[in-house]
């Protein structure tokens, strides 16, 4: 009976976690600091002198970060239909994302030896270029999904 | 799985949104449903068979390639 307990409380919080989302308002709050993240990156990029490698690395984070949250958040009008769009936009994301790291390298790789002689040595791509792109391939076919539903 | 879920709501003489809201869900899935996209759950089966006072047999059907 207690072991029976344990299991149920177990598989509550489980539940609790895979189904856990932030309220429509944190939508607003993701795209805003994506944009600032963005708008920040160019400033970094055209405006600003001197090692600012650290400041390029923290608003990759940001970016990670906004964007997770647009992906977190509920719509203004949440059903069973939207909640299996974002089941489906996040499997094709992991496929997507995973293909991508595998042959983006080689990509990279050939162009570059194709492009100029002697080319860039073979080099696997970075945490953040995978997680943008995964990200970015979750929120583009679950917006995608739900307008031609 | 094949409906008449249209049929039932002129009959009741409501629109796609009204529906909707009487159901908790939005405009664009029930007009996913009707047009054969979707395929609800049970609870919202049950929901619609409560809006319009018929068994959920009644205006969902298995078509032969279910």
């Amino acid at each position: 009976m207690e072991m029976e307990k344990i299991i149920a409380s177990e598989r509550n919080r489980f539940y609790k976690l895979i189904n856990f989302r932030l309220s429509y308002r944190f939508m607003r709050i993701g795209i805003a600091i994506v944009l600032l993240t963005i708008v920040m990156m160019f400033v970094r990029a055209f405006a600003m002198e001197g090692d600012t490698v650290w400041l390029k690395v923290l608003l990759q984070k940001f970016l990670l970060v906004g964007m997770l949250i647009m992906s977190l958040s509920k719509d203004k009008l949440e059903d069973e239909m939207t909640i299996i769009l974002r089941t489906q936009s996040y499997a094709i994301a992991l496929v997507v994302g995973v293909i991508y790291a595998l042959v983006m390298p080689y990509v990279e790789f050939g162009v570059s030896n194709v492009m100029t002689s002697g080319g860039e040595s073979f080099k696997n791509l970075g945490d953040f270029q995978v997680l943008l792109f995964m990200l970015m391939v979750q929120l583009m076919f679950y917006h995608n999904l739900k307008r031609y539903r | 799985m094949e409906n008449t879920i249209k049929v039932e709501r002129a009959i009741l003489n409501i629109t796609q949104d009204d529906l909707a809201k009487r159901i908790g869900v939005s405009r664009q899935t029930i007009n996913s449903i009707e047009a054969n996209r979707y395929v609800p759950s049970t609870v919202l089966a049950l929901k619609l068979s409560d809006v319009f006072n018929k068994p959920v047999n009644d205006f969902f059907k298995l078509s032969n390639d279910d």
